[in-house]
């Protein structure tokens, strides 16, 4: 087929307009939006390659033509995916592509030609029907924007200053603290989709409390003086992100305490520096990642995933921990990777041998996989009790 | 009545599926001199023992490009192949199911009822439409005159050892062929697979091109350029795309590099004293071949550039065409509109404009 400019966008536009129909479909039922993101990317990269590349470059387009050109498409739209951090499941979405190839072939070789007299000779293009499509669709891709834009969590600015806490969030919204914005006496998260972004809190029972919700993202948030934890979350799924959590002089709290969200997904807890407290990373039953933080100065673990709890344990930097750097407890199983942990102290106190100043430790039916740690100016730098293993020879790495 | 085909060959076989989309058998007249519409291309290909059609799986008389020859041959065959050779542009039906095609066709379709043996010698616009030869006026018209004869160089008229490719023949022991285009191709591969020494004369290298003439040229890519062309930029044009040609490709190459090894295969300016000349020279070129078109033009004063009558992009004939009533003609009389216009895709460019007209006529 020989197409014409208009011929081939009408054509794409038209044989898009199911694919779009079917995404924004898949949206409603998956309640995501990765469907309509994608097929909104499969209208843009086709029109910007048939503006830009198609038109000026192909005169004649074999059938077989449409192979190659279909990859390219998908490569394109995968790569901005990626980019534009559209979390689509792969296999999801090379089979919306797939889908929607298919069904532009069956349009093009088939479909038109019997809707359309003149189709192969007036390039491709639909007339009225090609019109007709190009509204509907960017009707479609309006609508789906707006009602994404319509549903995004309200913002609430937090101002300067300081606000007597606790502050309870009991709807979905993002809490924003401008520069200077101090919580004193706690945050509650208590409804699913909270976003809490550079806030301070002082005080409180906890200093920010999660408990039985989802899809929280704490970011930027700073917490100190917290009578028990400085993150508490129960139940919940969470990503906690660029933290800073000063525990100095609290004897029986954790930093961060993620526990029993086994079935809420993976949890993240990336980028957060943590000083004092018992243990400056705790995770009981839970899935979680614990990536890239700081933590030093704990008197009981620097971090500690127990409970039958899984997850990565990378990049860290523990230092000045007591007893345990790492610990790696009760039937859980921990893939400790280029961590740095130094300078742990032995808890001559306490009498116990499995605290005599460990880096790793794994206990209690426990398996650590260890790759490429740093465990320097540690009594002893890695070791394993009741039943458990530290394995050091893995000949890859997570990540 | 209002529609009226003046021609029974595949152009107006062509014109008349199209038209079969929204009219009645009874509403259409066909007139022409054979009953049969593949009957001048049957001869013609049992000439030149002509197996593959050129053209490609479109390459058919229905009005839309769906399903195609590749698609039916699959079913047909079981088989996936003509379809994967489709999407190659490497599917070519076999003159056999093209033929077959038609005959389908032609049996579903009223063809019969609708065509009136008659040859049409006059056309008239007159008032509210065209008067067709003491047949009546009807208000829609479309002249698919075909062909206006065999093209026989002047130096070999009366040459005892002539013959044109498109007639009967057999081959001598050594052959002349005159002409580059396919035909010609065709007839060196024939000539050589019976035996003979074949010489092969040509006024020019010929074109080597899966179809007629570029792809773009099948679609509004090539010919919305085309149709901006002033009347002697588009001759020119027109010379250089019909000039002659035929497909590149190892089923021609391979035999003629054969047998020119062996001596048996060589290019020559001008006829020798060859046993036999076959003359594969295609058609005479001009509307003034053809008494019909001929007389149009006279009678209506029509513009005309060179040998092509001057014809709208959709092949109408301007001045004698309007909101009321359409003169179209189809077949190598469109060339100006359509330059492969004597192909199947050309007939039915020109079919499909037609229908177009008929249905936005409030009096059709």
């Amino acid at each position: 087929m020989s197409y014409t400019l208009r011929g081939r966008i009408e054509s794409r536009l038209a044989a898009l307009l199911p694919v779009v129909a079917a995404a924004c479909v898949l949206a409603l039922a998956e309640h995501r939006w990765w469907p309509v993101e994608a097929a909104g990317l499969m209208v843009g990269v086709g029109l910007a390659l048939d503006l830009q590349v198609y038109d000026r470059l192909i005169r004649y387009q074999p059938g077989w033509a449409a192979l190659p050109l279909g990859l390219l498409e998908l490569a394109v739209v995968l790569g901005l995916m990626r980019a534009a951090a559209v979390a689509a499941p792969l296999g999801q979405a090379v089979g919306l592509f797939g889908g929607g190839w298919l069904f532009a072939q069956a349009l093009g070789h088939a479909g038109f030609p019997l809707l359309r007299l003149g189709y192969a000779e007036e390039g491709g293009e639909l007339g009225r029907l090609g019109s007709a499509s190009a509204v509907v669709l960017g009707v479609l891709l309006a609508t789906a924007g707006g009602t994404a834009y319509a549903l995004l969590p309200p913002v609430v600015h937090l101002a300067a200053g300081v606000h007597q806490g606790p502050l309870v969030i009991t709807h979905r919204e993002v809490l924003v603290g401008e520069p200077g914005a101090v919580v004193r006496g706690g945050i509650v998260v208590r409804a699913s989709g909270v976003t809490v972004k550079n806030v301070s809190v002082v005080g409180g029972e906890n200093g920010i409390t999660v408990d039985g919700v989802h899809g929280t993202v704490l970011d930027g948030v700073s917490v100190s003086g917290a009578k028990l934890d400085g993150i508490h979350v129960r139940l919940a799924g969470i990503v906690i992100k660029n933290c800073s959590i000063d525990m100095l002089g609290n004897e029986l709290g954790q930093g961060i305490d993620i526990s029993y969200n086994m079935g809420m997904g993976m949890s993240m807890i990336e980028g957060c520096t943590i000083m004092g407290g018992m243990e400056g990373i705790t995770t009981h039953s839970s899935m979680s990642d614990i990536v890239d933080n700081h933590v030093s100065r704990t008197t009981l673990n620097g971090i500690s995933v127990t409970e039958m709890s899984m997850g990565m344990v990378m990049d860290n930097e523990v230092r000045d921990a007591l007893g345990v750097g790492i610990y790696c407890n009760d039937r859980s199983m921990c893939m400790v990777e280029r961590n740095t942990v130094v300078d742990t102290h032995p808890d001559v106190g306490s009498g116990n041998p499995s605290r005599r100043g460990f880096g790793v430790l794994a206990s209690f039916q426990s398996e650590a996989d260890l790759w490429e740690n740093q465990l320097a100016a540690n009594p002893v730098a890695s070791g394993a009790v009741t039943n458990s293993e530290v394995l050091k020879d893995r000949s890859f790495s997570y990540r | 009545m209002q529609v009226a085909v003046v021609g029974s060959g595949l152009a107006g076989f062509t014109a008349y599926q199209t038209l079969r989309r929204k009219l009645e058998p009874e509403q259409i007249a066909v007139y022409g001199t054979d009953d049969d519409p593949a009957a001048m291309f049957r001869r013609r290909a049992a000439a030149i023992r002509q197996r593959e059609m050129r053209s490609e799986s479109d390459g058919h008389c229905r009005p839309t490009s769906f399903p195609g020859l590749a698609f039916r041959s699959a079913v047909a065959r079981r088989s996936p192949a003509p379809l994967l050779g489709s999407f190659c542009d490497r599917y070519h039906p076999t003159v056999g199911e093209f033929l077959a095609h038609v005959e389908r066709l032609r049996a579903h379709s009223g063809w019969d009822r609708s065509v009136r043996r008659r040859r049409i010698e006059r056309i008239r616009a007159v008032e509210g439409g065209f008067e067709l030869d003491g047949e009546g006026v009807f208000r829609h018209v479309l002249v698919a005159p075909g062909h206006p004869g065999l093209n026989v160089p002047e130096e070999l008229h009366g040459d005892p050892r002539a013959v044109h490719a498109y007639e009967p023949h057999e081959y001598a022991s050594t052959v002349t062929v005159v002409g580059a285009g396919l035909a010609a191709a065709t007839e060196w591969l024939n000539a050589l697979d019976a035996g003979a020494e074949v010489v092969s004369v040509r006024r020019r290298e010929p074109e080597r091109r899966p179809l007629n003439v570029p792809r773009e040229y099948f679609s509004r890519r090539g010919l919305a350029a085309f149709h901006r062309l002033g009347p002697e930029e588009r001759r020119a044009r027109l010379r250089t795309l019909l000039a002659a040609s035929y497909p590149p490709g190892r089923a021609f190459d391979e035999p003629l590099a054969a047998a020119e090894a062996d001596g048996r295969f060589r290019v020559e300016a001008a006829p020798n004293g060859a046993a036999q000349v076959i003359c594969a020279t295609g058609f005479r070129r001009g509307f003034w071949h053809d008494p019909l078109l001929a007389d149009l033009v006279a009678e209506h004063g029509l513009g005309t550039e060179s040998e092509w009558v001057l014809l709208a992009p959709d092949a109408t004939v301007p001045g004698l065409t309007d909101e009321t009533r359409t003169l179209a003609l189809a077949g190598v009389a469109a060339q100006w509109s359509f330059p492969a216009a004597d192909t199947l895709a050309g007939a039915k460019y020109v079919a499909h404009a037609f229908l177009r007209r008929v249905e936005a006529c409030p009096t059709r």
